[in-house]
């Protein structure tokens, strides 16, 4: 096999380096009433981007906690127009049943205004998602120069809303379709200075990774079935089983899915990608990572909270003003274990599996680098402020 | 003195290619020399990477001042001495006019959401709750009573309900809002905390907390109390603050990024006890009390003695004085309106039973 123009891309992260920057940052979070989390995120990318190497060459990440904070001033204030409406339409209309069903019509009443609630958000999610991508793209460069994304975030959006119609239409039988879409939207929208990626492949070839979420869904929708023919223990046993196939199944799916849509990208002038992930190691790091995170984190509440039960001791006769410095201790605690375990859930499992992925890439064709020029900044991109606000960030 | 040339790798900033160089500190020191690059020393940054990634500031730059090049040293001698020649290797450069940007984007977002908050949500949130239809308004106070019993205690506080004192309790109620032709169907309850408070929830429900009970050292003095909730109930200020808060605690959770999550179900509650209904609300809720006490034949001396004496004690505000700050007018506006005793609201044996209808003492 010939390996010329090959570069294997890794992931140099180190948990005693990433550690103490996440705690600080989070630290700093809970002082500043989550103010500095902008400033955090963007130090943990430019960390975490510069480890994320192709060749000998480091990624860069340029965005700054200013403008993802001015950003989100812009989209919180856009955002709390609309859901400070929608909301309290829907608190509204839907407080009756939410409070107080009266009959299995005003369940069904009650379930629909909460998915109501739900789905009004649902378009801004995936508007969301594409000015985030565009966001971190716009501002990542290797070797010097800058990749992009065309700002389309509106057809994203309009496509997202289609194809998760279809799915769920479907009984999520159409989902790579979904998947595969949206994706190709994305990747032929992609630029690395002045070449552009296109997204190969079918949205058929999805169906092998797919293979068993459509064994969960077959066995939930048997459940169904003996559940209308009254076989109840039946109906129970497919359905957990069909749950938990389903699970794994969707574990598997991500992992193949990202194998496949990676190994039919290209850009111009020949550079291709291979991804080899693994869904077992994947699962194994999650496992072990929710492992770690459990016992450090465990001994940390641990050494958190004793001062706090030594003070609780003779409670009942403290002064008021007493009670009130107890109970600032005991939310300042309270918040301090949440950022340690959000610092240990980064390093222990989020890195890892990012890891995995980034390891399980090798570039091909990289003397297409060679022709790549250079692009004008992309000033518009608006620093991913709607995505913050509803908080579906990602881990980096 | 000065470290020897070494090899290093450069991005030009216009095409991705990788270009090896040689690096050598210019004689004086004071730059890096490579190609046909000559970079000033003071004006090197420190891009975060493997090995010393440097860029150079410029005054144009795009999200940063930066020059798009970037230099590659390995860790070695060379990298060593622009650790220490270079003066603001680590400098976070800031262009001329971000801090007036900030400020103008900052002024910006709070009064936009200054203007939904307290101009945008009232008025919607009016408007919703004039419209709610009142069995739904019932089942909502309902679930707010629970939500503050919860709120009040760990594992929820106990409903007071010695027989006496409840029999006490019904006859004041009955006192206050029989053949007045109210609206609501007010129901009275008295919840064992040793707060001194008692709110009104949605759908004519108002809680008394045992603490008021302790303090007041008349029954005219609670009835007056109960008055004041009643006159919020009838102007229907519970729901409308309801409301105004499920909307401002979902932007609030918005701003904060939500650190905990769930803050919008726990300051429902809050909100009702520590109250925050707007002056012009306050007043009317007054006024409302000073009439209903006088067509009663209760008198509005009770609740002037309360407002007197409460008003000396500290700590936390009960919601019937918390927006008025001095709450000796208001103990003169309710004498002022007259309207003596003209028959006691219990006897003395009914508020002492009153007094202990949770049981204790």
């Amino acid at each position: 096999m010939d390996h010329a123009g090959e570069l294997k891309v890794t992931y140099r992260g180190d948990p005693a380096k990433l550690f103490p920057l996440a705690l600080g940052t989070g630290v700093l979070g809970v002082i500043t009433l989550g103010i500095y989390r902008f400033w955090a995120k963007a130090r943990i990318r430019r960390h975490v981007w510069s480890k994320v190497q192709v060749g000998e060459d480091g990624f860069e990440f340029t965005g700054t906690g200013l403008e993802m904070f001015l950003g989100f001033l812009m989209a919180v204030v856009a955002l709390a127009v609309y859901l400070a409406v929608v909301q309290l339409i829907l608190f509204a209309v839907g407080i009756r049943f939410v409070f107080d069903p009266q009959n299995e019509m005003e369940e069904i009443a009650q379930g629909i205004s909460i998915a109501l609630s739900f789905l009004a958000v649902l378009p801004l999610m995936l508007f969301a998602a594409y000015r985030s991508r565009r966001y971190k793209l716009a501002r990542t460069r290797f070797r010097g120069i800058r990749l992009a994304m065309e700002n389309a975030a509106g057809g994203y959006m309009l496509r997202g809303l289609l194809y998760l119609l279809l799915t769920v239409a479907t009984l999520g039988l159409l989902w790579p379709l979904m998947t595969f879409r949206l994706e190709a939207y994305m990747t032929e929208r992609t630029w690395y200075g002045s070449a552009r990626f296109r997204q190969g492949g079918r949205w058929q070839g999805l169906y092998s990774a797919y293979f068993h979420v459509l064994v969960g869904i077959g066995m939930l929708v048997l459940s169904a079935v003996f559940g209308a023919v009254a076989e109840e223990w039946m109906a129970g046993l497919l359905g957990v089983m069909g749950m938990i196939w389903g699970m794994v199944g969707l574990v598997i799916y991500r992992v193949r899915a990202f194998a496949y849509l990676m190994a039919h990208k290209e850009m111009d002038g020949g550079l291709g990608f291979r991804a080899e992930p693994r869904a077992g190691s994947v699962v194994w790091l999650y496992i072990k990572g929710v492992f770690i995170v459990g016992l450090l984190g465990g001994i940390a509440s641990a050494v958190i909270f004793a001062p706090l039960g030594t003070l609780m001791v003779g409670i009942e006769d403290a002064s008021e003003l007493m009670m009130m410095e107890i109970a600032v201790v005991g939310v300042l605690s309270y918040l301090l274990v949440l950022t340690v375990f959000g610092a240990l859930t980064l390093v222990f499992i989020n890195q890892p599996i990012l890891g995995h992925f980034v390891g399980s890439v090798t570039v091909t064709g990289a003397q297409a680098l060679e022709a790549v020029r250079q692009r004008v900044s992309d000033r518009g991109a608006d620093a991913e402020g709607l995505a913050d606000a509803l908080d579906m960030g990602g881990a980096f | 003195m000065l470290p020897a040339a070494e090899e290093a790798v450069y991005f030009d900033g216009v095409s991705a290619r990788r270009q090896e160089v040689m690096v050598e500190p210019s004689p004086d020191g004071r730059a890096l020399r490579f190609g046909r690059e000559v970079w000033a020393v003071d004006r090197l940054r420190r891009i975060e990477g493997e090995g010393l990634v440097l860029a150079l500031l410029t005054g144009e730059g795009d999200e940063l001042p930066h020059d798009p090049a970037r230099l590659v040293l390995d860790e070695g001698p060379l990298a060593a001495w622009v650790r220490g020649a270079a003066p603001a290797l680590e400098r976070r450069d800031l262009r001329r006019g971000t801090w007036g940007k900030i400020a103008g984007r900052v002024a910006l977002a709070g009064g936009a959401l200054a203007l939904i908050l307290f101009v945008f949500l009232p008025r919607i949130s009016d408007m919703l709750a004039d419209q709610m239809p009142l069995e739904q308004e019932v089942a909502f106070g309902d679930a707010v009573v629970g939500q503050v019993k919860s709120w009040l205690g760990g594992d929820g506080v106990a409903v007071c309900s010695a027989p006496a004192g409840l029999a006490a309790l019904e006859k004041m109620e009955r006192r206050l809002t029989e053949g007045q032709g109210l609206t609501y169907d007010i129901e009275l309850s008295v919840m064992d905390h040793e707060m001194l408070n008692a709110f009104a929830a949605p759908g004519g429900r108002i809680v008394i907390l045992r603490g008021l009970l302790d303090e007041a050292e008349t029954a005219e003095e609670v009835a007056g109390v109960l008055a004041h909730e009643i006159g919020h109930v009838e102007a229907r200020d519970p729901v409308r603050l309801a409301f105004r808060s499920a909307g401002s605690a979902g932007i609030l959770a918005l701003v904060l990024g939500d650190v905990t999550g769930g803050t919008v179900i726990g300051l429902l509650g809050d909100h009702l006890m520590s109250a925050s209904y707007t002056r012009e609300a306050e007043a009317a809720a007054d006024a409302f009390a000073f009439d209903l006490l006088v067509r009663t034949g209760i008198g509005t001396e009770g609740l002037a003695e309360f407002f007197e004496r409460i008003e000396g004690m500290g700590g936390d505000l009960p919601e019937i004085l918390s927006t008025h700050p001095a709450s000796g007018n208001r103990a003169e506006a309710a004498r002022s309106a007259g309207g003596d005793a003209a028959e006691p609201v219990l006897t003395t044996a009914e508020w002492q039973a009153l007094r202990g209808i949770c049981g204790k003492g």
